[in-house]
């Protein structure tokens, strides 16, 4: 009987495993396994001709290590995703405020808020360049006749005007989704907190603060993670809106990653620029992780 | 959605249900101008777009620019070719998805949280990292400027989030209908196409949705791996157009007009699944 019962649960667990090969094997040839090949490359140099490879040792390090661009690029990447971030958890958290409240058109609003989680970036790309542009550009234009640009002058074309634009961009992009998750957690608030801090005599200013903020941590902790992983490797808007420039005034890291690799076809510098990103995003991740566990205790 | 749970009141002192009207409708004015300016832009004639200063409204409307797009611009072919791409990803991302993801609500098998967890890393794994050697594997298997290239990639993208979308829709089922049919004696297979993938449908169908418009947006692995210009996709050829000497605004505003009107009418089908799948983490931004 229990000889039959293992067979069956034997049966069963082959069938799941059955089940799971197609994405199991899918995985490990082109996700596990170009893990292995992004570290693997990072210490070869590639023959951007023959596609020969020799083994270099730490030299790819080492020259991103001396690089001349290397401060300013990270300062660069510091800039966009410090900003990025304050912008799109700020708006977020306002506009899932506001959201919050079921008046009429409110639905309606909704839908609108939602729409850059879908918009190409391509299309947002091109239609802020198109309000950006020096001579037809509905935004440069008005900034020129206010005086704070210079007659035909685009801000893409100034070094802080075209970092601003980008981030801008970013944050037009990013905030909905902020916004969407901080309403789910506004949502899932037990109105018995809400009663109870009543029952206590708190205003609706420290109701605020000590029953709404503190129930937004924990979704905050998280989405910080995510906010950040996918902030510091978005590629896509900077390189369509300004492909790094003016004069490398907007070029962060990925940025430099696919032009040494995409330009320069320098496919063991770009594994090396790769790794060090991933290992610098898992150091940042790692300290802001035992930030939170340190301070967490501290918490009322 | 449910419904709040909460007397929004509550939550929010800072502003009355006035100041949420003016903050809503502000930030709404922010996502949606830049949005209508590109539409009203693209149906502009040529002396009114390029007049400065810049007027909001033209006296008289044309489609003149959509015409030459599909007419004097090989743009058509790359609609095309991000629809093959975006249908082709969707299916092989759900095909081996759902079996995946049946297997994790269904059976227990060795390495079952070893693939969840897998998943749920690459699912933050950002795509800029693992581009290099992602190229030089489809190199290798001579995949690049293929169609087939470009799937792979976009199931890379996808796959993690489909696979945990899934499976909160096949737990949502019960298992005693499975465990019925298999007593029935209906195979483990048949169960799962006969029984358990048209009752899952609606879910199916969301995800197929966010499949394909991530496909059809996806700008960083279809710029590298579609070379030849007969076989880009649209974010890619559009791209293209902005880097000649004479930027023609109205094509282009033409051309990211009809690259955004499919995916958000798309969406808007199914966006309460959207924000369900906000709901239990699985969705990605």
């Amino acid at each position: 009987m229990s000889n039959a019962a293992n067979a069956a649960a034997r049966g069963r667990a082959f069938t799941g495993l059955a089940f799971a090969t197609p994405a199991i094997l899918f995985m490990a040839v082109f996700v596990a396994y170009p893990v292995w090949e992004a570290i693997r490359l990072s210490f070869v140099a590639v023959d951007a001709f023959t596609g020969a490879e020799k083994f270099v040792g730490f030299r790819n390090y080492q020259e991103l290590a001396n690089a001349p661009k290397l401060w300013p690029v990270l300062i660069n990447t510091g800039i966009w995703t410090f900003w990025s971030l304050i912008g799109q958890f700020g708006l977020g958290l306002v506009a899932a405020l506001a959201i919050n409240r079921d008046i009429p058109g409110m639905g309606a609003i909704r839908s609108i808020l939602l729409l850059p989680y879908v918009v190409p970036v391509i299309a947002l790309a091109l239609f802020w360049r198109w309000m950006l542009d020096g001579s037809f550009g509905i935004v440069a234009v008005s900034f020129q006749d206010m005086g704070l640009l210079a007659p035909d002058q685009s801000p893409l074309a100034l070094p802080s005007g075209a970092m601003w634009s980008v981030i801008l961009a970013n944050i037009w992009r990013g905030f909905p989704f902020v916004m969407i998750s901080y309403w789910a957690a506004l949502q899932a608030i037990p109105p018995e907190q809400y009663e109870a801090a009543q029952v206590d005599g708190a205003t609706t200013m420290q109701q605020f603060r000590f029953v709404t903020l503190p129930n937004l941590w924990n979704v905050t902790k998280v989405l910080l993670v995510l906010r950040f992983i996918w902030t510091v490797t978005f590629f896509d808007i900077i390189w369509l809106i300004t492909k790094g420039g003016p004069a490398g005034s907007t070029e962060h890291w990925p940025i430099w990653i696919y032009q040494e690799t995409m330009g320069f076809f320098r496919f063991g510098y770009g594994s090396a620029l790769a790794v060090s990103l991933g290992v610098m995003i898992l150091v940042v991740i790692a300290i802001y992780g035992l930030v939170i566990r340190a301070t967490s205790g501290a918490r009322p | 959605m449910s419904t709040p749970a909460i007397s929004p009141t509550a939550s929010n002192p800072l502003w009355n249900r006035f100041g949420s009207y003016a903050v809503a409708v502000a930030l709404a004015a922010f996502i949606a101008l830049p949005l209508a300016w590109m539409v009203i832009s693209s149906i502009k004639p040529a002396d009114q777009l390029f007049s400065s200063p810049p007027r909001i409204l033209a006296d008289h409307w044309t489609i003149n620019w959509y015409v030459t797009v599909f007419r004097d611009s090989g743009a058509a072919v790359f609609f095309w070719n991000s629809l093959v791409v975006g249908l082709s990803s969707t299916i092989f991302c759900l095909v081996i998805g759902t079996l995946a993801a049946y297997a994790i609500t269904r059976f227990d098998f060795p390495g079952k949280s070893a693939f969840l967890i897998a998943a749920l890393v690459t699912y933050m794994f950002p795509a800029i990292v693992l581009f290099v050697p992602i190229y030089m594997i489809l190199n290798t298997l001579s995949l690049i400027d293929t169609r087939i290239g470009l799937v792979i990639c976009h199931t890379i993208l996808t796959f993690p989030f489909a696979v945990w979308m899934l499976k909160s829709f096949f737990e949502t089922l019960p298992r005693e209908i499975d465990e019925a049919a298999w007593v029935d004696g209906c195979s483990y297979l048949g169960t799962f196409i006969r029984i358990v993938l048209p009752l899952s449908l609606p879910g199916i169908f969301s995800v197929a949705i966010f499949v394909f418009v991530l496909s059809w947006n996806e700008f960083l692995f279809a710029s590298i791996v579609m070379t030849s210009s007969d076989l880009k996709t649209v974010p890619v050829g559009i791209s293209e157009f902005i880097t000649s000497f004479d930027i023609r605004w109205g094509e282009i505003m033409a051309l990211g007009t009809l690259a955004t009107v499919p995916v958000v009418v798309l969406f808007s089908l199914v966006q309460r699944y959207f924000l369900r799948g906000v709901l239990s983490g699985a969705v990605k931004g």
